[in-house]
């Protein structure tokens, strides 16, 4: 396989986007990307395109092509992807994985949602789904992953509360997030209780945003940029189906991480700054323990020792996590790899972290069978 | 192989009781009346591996061999719960409440309903028994019968 570097990012501010269709939101993140890299439309091999909800809440389809000849690329092949949570770093796992192969010099991975509709309920399993039909809904998967966390390891709601806190102060130094006012532990603890022991707070709230990121085969990459960001390892899996679940440890979350680890040559001692799916604030916790950042159980007392806040040891989503962003569903997976990229070259303003040289973004996406569908890590190096 | 033929008694009560609510899905657990044993919920069982399933899935997929219906434990024991407390899909009184459930003696955790009554006696751990309930509609606003675990050991329905 060949190695792969990323030349050009766009983003535009998450938030609430009400007059600009999907469209319109794509091709703006598209087109920044495209001169940030310098890259030209004729020079792009291949275009992902990532987003969850377009079918239900803008009644659009296969959107890609429309936002890609909106940014004069046409005529290459062009695929819409929808993996959940993961839609965008599904995605750009793909735009990896055709130019690793050898098959294309130069792709584009673009993802964009719109999630300020009206009517837009707590996102479920499928509406075939036993689960869905028994009455599940997302943020209960989490919950009774935090309920387990407390019983077995002791977790307090003020260590998950403390998770909303560092990334809401992570936020307010990123200009793309959506919240960035300060919040105290009391008051994540004290908002309206969602799905025990989850408060509204300690969820992510929805968004309208867009990200777009340009990759290249790393033997080309210096003539579009002088410092191009190598892809150490791309993975993506789903998860395991077998039953009884394990709610803990996240058997799913583990086999991604360690596979991202496998493949780049690398461990979590050697990781700088990461972004992971915080959807919750218990997702932040066991991901800590996924990603090797502290021994099974350990995340919630990992969380409250700052070693993961700015100025720590390993800084742990300084972008403002989904917690602050808002998780526009198509677009998170390629933001949290722009977070990274722009940490890895120094260009994250007052939010950098300093002498950042790898970094790793961490997404998992969908439920089924009390496990994820999706999970995807990215390790990212210069 | 469990015999799903009703006996006469069953059969007399059928004939004589309207047609109620339907299940969420069909197949997943026995429907009423019951008589003393109870509902059962209804998994699938590979012969070949001697693994259980539920629901029961298309076929088995470790080898892809056909399965036998099966009446899984109407005991379990609560492995994690929460409740829900917002946007109710399906017509759900809110709030309700989710949790796993481990059935006795088939090596299974369930998703589950649990019995929205004592949301404030639940405990990780306890011990819970299966039944069936009246709650919600099935997505089309017709009154669904969904299965429910509860710590109580009197029967609900």
């Amino acid at each position: 396989m060949r190695s792969v570097s990323i030349v050009g990012t766009g983003i535009i501010p998450f938030g609430k986007h009400l007059d600009q269709t999907l469209v319109q939101l794509g091709r703006q993140a598209a087109l920044d990307a495209l001169r940030d890299g310098g890259v030209k439309p004729s020079e792009v091999g291949i275009g992902f395109f990532a987003n969850f909800l377009a079918a239900h809440t803008s009644a659009e389809f296969t959107v890609g092509q429309n936002v890609f000849w909106e940014v004069g690329i046409n005529k290459i092949p062009v695929l819409n992807v929808e993996n959940a949570c993961t839609s965008g770093s599904s995605a750009f796992h793909m735009a990896w994985l055709s130019i690793a192969s050898g098959q294309y010099d130069v792709a584009i991975v673009a993802g964009a949602e719109k999630m300020y509709v009206p009517g837009l309920g707590l996102i479920n399993s499928g509406e075939t789904q036993l689960d869905t039909r028994l009455g599940f809904v997302v943020p209960a998967g989490f919950a009774m992953r935090a309920k387990r966390h407390m019983h077995e390891y002791g977790t307090t709601a003020e260590q998950l509360a403390y998770i909303a806190v560092k990334n809401r102060k992570h936020g307010s130094l990123n200009p793309i997030a959506q919240y960035k006012d300060p919040l105290t532990v009391a008051e994540v603890i004290n908002s309206p209780m969602i799905c025990d022991p989850l408060t509204r707070l300690s969820c992510c709230p929805i968004g309208d945003g867009a990200a777009a990121v340009i990759l290249c085969a790393s033997s080309k990459a210096r003539r579009y940029t002088r410092n191009p960001v190598a892809i150490k390892s791309s993975v993506l899996l789903t998860g395991g189906y077998e039953n009884p679940v394990s709610l803990l440890p996240w058997e799913t979350d583990f086999r991604g991480c360690r596979m991202a680890y496998e493949k780049a040559g690398l461990g979590p001692e050697d990781i700088h700054v990461a972004e992971c799916h915080d959807a919750f604030t218990i997702a932040e916790i066991l991901h800590y323990e996924a990603l090797g950042f502290c021994p099974e159980g350990e995340g919630g007392r990992l969380a409250i020792s700052g070693e993961t806040s700015l100025g720590g040891k390993r800084p742990v989503n300084v972008s403002g996590g989904l917690l602050s962003k808002g998780h526009p569903l198509g677009a998170t997976g390629v933001a949290q790899i722009i977070e990274i990229v722009l940490q890895l070259k120094a260009k994250a303003g007052s939010r950098q972290v300093d002498g950042t040289k790898v970094g790793i973004a961490h997404c998992m996406g969908g439920d089924k069978d009390g496990d994820g569908k999706s999970c995807t890590v990215n390790i990212l190096s210069v | 192989m469990v015999d799903f033929s009703l006996t006469e008694a069953q059969k007399a009560l059928q004939e004589n009781t309207p047609r109620g609510p339907e299940p969420i899905l069909k197949g997943i657990f026995t429907l009423p009346p019951y008589e003393q044993e109870g509902p059962r919920l209804i998994g699938g069982l590979c012969a070949r591996c001697t693994r259980k399933f539920f629901p029961s899935p298309f076929v088995c997929p470790y080898c892809l061999g056909e399965l036998e219906k099966v009446h899984l434990s109407s005991q379990g024991t609560l492995h994690s719960f929460t409740v829900v407390r917002v946007k109710a899909p399906y017509g759900l009184s809110l709030p309700y409440c989710l949790g796993y459930v481990d059935l006795k003696d088939d090596g299974l955790r369930v998703l589950a309903l649990i019995d929205f009554t004592c949301i404030e006696d639940l405990r990780i751990g306890m011990e819970v028994t299966l039944c069936v309930k009246e709650f919600g509609h099935d997505g089309k606003g017709n009154p669904a019968l969904r299965y429910m675990f509860s710590p109580k050991t009197e029967r609900l329905l």
